[in-house]
């Protein structure tokens, strides 16, 4: 894996400290870049983790039909229309005619209409699964899912959940009505989803299973009238199901005897039906490919986001289902500097590959995987690291690595000790002081960059055998390298230790400093020449992951041959 | 930061759009197919534009757009199916910035814009591939796929695996325009990059 760099999101958690990197929970806090959101509101990162999300709208991603929501319900989340999807391999089905009768001539009729053929049936392209083989074909080749409705109506799943639907309405309705009475703003966005039916739900479990009660949030709260009501809503009768389920094998719904009957009789493996073939159904099914039924395919949803504290919309999607487009997007990119870690070892490493790639003209596979990556214990390498930033304000950055051995108490002599196991295994430094990055402007998105990087042969022959120019200068590893439209490349030095093993990742704190708008700058008040000198700043800070990749231990045989 | 990547100049033909074509390339029937500009043809690419509907006159089997790459090995050959007992090649339409990773063979009839193909993929006939969407390495898109623009598709046969970022099509803008101004050919950076 390349050097990368994450990013961190707090999640709303008091501290905007990130885990040490040798800790478990720290994968789970770090993001890339592009994944992140931004709100102006709270000046805080947040990432798809934490946001409130909400359906804008629904769409069948086989045949981009917009559904209005009214009809999502009605249709039980899935396509009303011509898409099924093949219960062997989940590929989309299509609708196929029957052969058309063989001319007495032997070769091939004209088609008698444009459609072809009655009956249709529904062919899988991938695995030559047909519908015929369930028994399913159709009339016509046109509103296939209104010509099984029937069937589906019939279905045993269908008729319970109806049941069931039926026996909850008036409960739902009861609490609808109270909720809407009592309906308190400021507890929508609360954390504990405490509408009604999850308080009559977790009454219920917390009656029916002993010492569950004082995990749940209203008994802690320890209110008695709040227990009274919830109580009193929970006053629901005991669903009977339609089919007892030691019946139910009869139905084909597959348990008990008829399946100790198919597996006796079980020739091939393929016959039994996957459990990723059967979990798509709502209903248990029976073991037997053969008798897998096609489904009509779930829609997806575009979705917007929130906030979670401010719930300001960070995302709006566009109305149309397959536009890309935003009307409201805050991402982390357009806030944050991007950064991008390199090994300086490994760049040259890999020109050095695509340049012979050129020069042998082979359609070089070049391998990624070619360990050329990894760090040896005990030695020095210099890193690069690439700010870019995105605003239309120059920004002073300042990093700071930060110190990992957080846990270790310092002032007894055993936490010494234990201080000393636990710090890692190779020391970073980079430039503490700030650096400065020049302001992102459209016009560098237009220049147009000759500097290409062809080479004619004999440039070709130069880089792979003398590789003249050698690493610039060694003096200076640690600073600021490079400055170039709005991008800075800073360098840093790892120094492994000797006994060093695992991965190099370290924490990195991020401050920039930038010109706030918000003060709008007027030019007009200009009266008192003291005053302007002092532009709005406003100072952002978040933390990073670095990881620099794995160390190859020293007692490895594996010989990194173009270490610099 | 990402590492240079180098190749040879005389290998390629540049037009005056500022799209490179491999020598080593193979362009059939090159008078119906478009190129938008700055896209490039790698080495070892077979793209069948002699492959035409029949019947008189000019017509457009392959239509890139800009900045557009085809990797290393990729055929790119214009669907066919009978329809009303004729047979017969239909138009494949590519949008601007996709990008196809090595060794895949493309059947599409419509791809969108920022699509990200990767390589040793199939992609079947008459797919249809919408804007930004993703196609993970070794996947088979079996024929007359739909693939909804955002969602990333792998497996065999390809299945929706998730949705992408909201901010994808601006990575994928960045990184194929990066690689089509480096004039990349072999190792496609930001292809590593996503995969990490």
């Amino acid at each position: 894996m390349a050097p990368n760099v994450l990013y961190h999101c707090p999640c709303l958690s008091a501290s905007s400290v990130p885990p040490p990197p040798h800790l478990a929970s720290s994968s789970y806090s770090f993001h890339p870049l592009h994944t992140l959101f931004f709100c102006e509101e709270c000046d805080a990162v947040r990432c798809n983790r934490c946001v409130s999300v909400e359906v804008s709208g629904y769409y069948c991603p086989n045949c981009l039909f917009e559904v209005p929501s009214a009809s999502v319900r009605a249709e039980k989340n899935r396509c009303a229309r011509n898409c099924f999807m093949c219960p062997n391999c989940r590929n989309t089905l299509s609708v196929v005619p029957s052969d058309p009768p063989d001319a007495d001539d032997g070769r091939l009729s004209a088609p008698i209409s444009t459609v072809g053929e009655p009956p249709f049936f529904l062919y899988c392209n991938h695995c030559r699964w047909d519908s015929s083989e369930v028994g399913i074909t159709f009339e016509k080749p046109t509103g296939l899912a209104s010509q099984l409705q029937k069937l589906e109506d019939s279905a045993p799943d269908s008729l319970e959940f109806d049941r069931l639907k039926e026996h909850f309405e008036p409960i739902i309705r009861a609490s609808s009505l109270s909720s809407s009475s009592s309906a308190a703003p400021s507890t929508s966005h609360s954390h504990h989803h405490s509408n009604p039916i999850t308080a009559a739900a977790s009454a219920a479990l917390a009656r029916d299973i002993p010492g569950v009660a004082k995990y749940t949030p209203h008994a802690r709260s320890g209110r008695p009238s709040g227990k009274d009501r919830s109580a009193n809503k929970d006053e629901m009768l005991e669903y009977k199901s339609r089919l007892t389920i030691s019946h139910a094998s009869a139905y084909g719904s597959g348990g008990g005897e008829v399946d100790v009957d198919f597996m006796r009789r079980l020739e091939d493996v393929s016959e039994v039906a996957s459990l990723e073939q059967r979990w798509n159904y709502s209903w248990s099914t029976s073991l037997e490919t053969r008798d897998l039924k096609p489904l009509r395919i779930p829609l997806h949803s575009k979705r917007s986001k929130r906030c979670p504290a401010c719930t300001h919309i960070l995302i709006k999607p566009e109305q149309k289902a397959q536009s890309v487009r935003y009307k409201i997007k805050l991402v982390a990119a357009n806030y944050l500097p991007a950064i991008t870690v390199a090994l300086p070892h490994q760049v040259e490493m890999m020109g050095h590959i695509s340049a012979e790639a050129a020069k042998r003209s082979a359609k070089a596979p070049v391998d990624d995987d070619k360990d050329t990556k990894g760090l040896q214990a005990g030695k020095t390498y210099p890193f690069h690291m690439a700010l870019t930033n995105p605003l239309y304000d120059p920004i002073q950055v300042r990093l700071s690595v930060q110190r990992m051995h957080v846990t270790a108490a310092t002032s007894s002599g055993e936490g010494g000790t234990t201080e000393k196991t636990r710090r890692p295994p190779f020391a970073i430094s980079i430039p503490t002081t700030p650096f400065s990055i020049a302001p992102f402007a459209e016009a560098w998105e237009y220049e147009d960059d000759e500097e290409m990087f062809g080479l004619d042969d004999d440039e070709l022959e130069a880089r792979l055998s003398g590789r003249e120019k050698e690493v610039k200068s060694k003096s200076k590893t640690v600073g600021v390298l490079e400055k170039r439209a709005n991008v800075t490349v800073v360098g840093g030095e790892v120094a492994l230790g000797k006994e060093a093993r695992g991965e190099v990742k370290f924490n990195m704190l991020v401050a920039y400093t930038y010109r706030s708008d918000d003060p709008a700058p007027s030019e007009g008040h200009d009266v008192s020449p003291s005053k302007k000198a002092v532009p709005e700043t406003k100072t952002f800070a978040f933390y990073t992951i670095v990881d620099l990749g794995n160390i190859i231990p020293k007692e490895d045989p594996r010989i990194d041959s173009y270490d610099v | 930061m990402e590492p240079p990547i180098y190749y040879s100049r005389a290998e390629f033909i540049e037009t005056d759009t500022g799209n490179k074509v491999s020598r080593r390339a193979t362009i059939a029937g090159p008078q119906n197919i478009i190129l938008g500009g700055k896209t490039i043809i790698s080495s070892g690419a077979i793209i069948r534009g002699d492959l035409r509907r029949s019947g008189p006159g000019h017509a457009v089997v392959i239509s890139l757009g800009r900045y557009c790459v085809v990797g290393e090995g990729c055929v790119m050959r214009p669907p066919y199916k009978t329809y009303r007992g004729a047979f017969n090649y239909y138009p494949m339409k590519v949008g601007d910035f996709v990008h196809i990773g090595a060794g895949s063979v493309v059947e599409a009839a419509t791809i969108g814009n920022h699509v990200v193909i990767g390589r040793n993929c199939i992609i079947g006939k008459f797919t249809i591939i919408k804007d930004c969407a993703k196609i993970a390495d070794n996947t088979v898109i079996p024929p007359n796929t739909v693939i909804p623009a955002l969602s990333l598709f792998a497996g065999s046969p390809g299945h929706f695996i998730e949705d992408l970022p909201e901010s994808t099509q601006d990575i994928v803008e960045i990184q194929t325009k990066q690689v089509c101004r480096v004039s990349s050919y072999s190792t496609l950076p930001f292809l590593i990059e996503c995969h990490a």
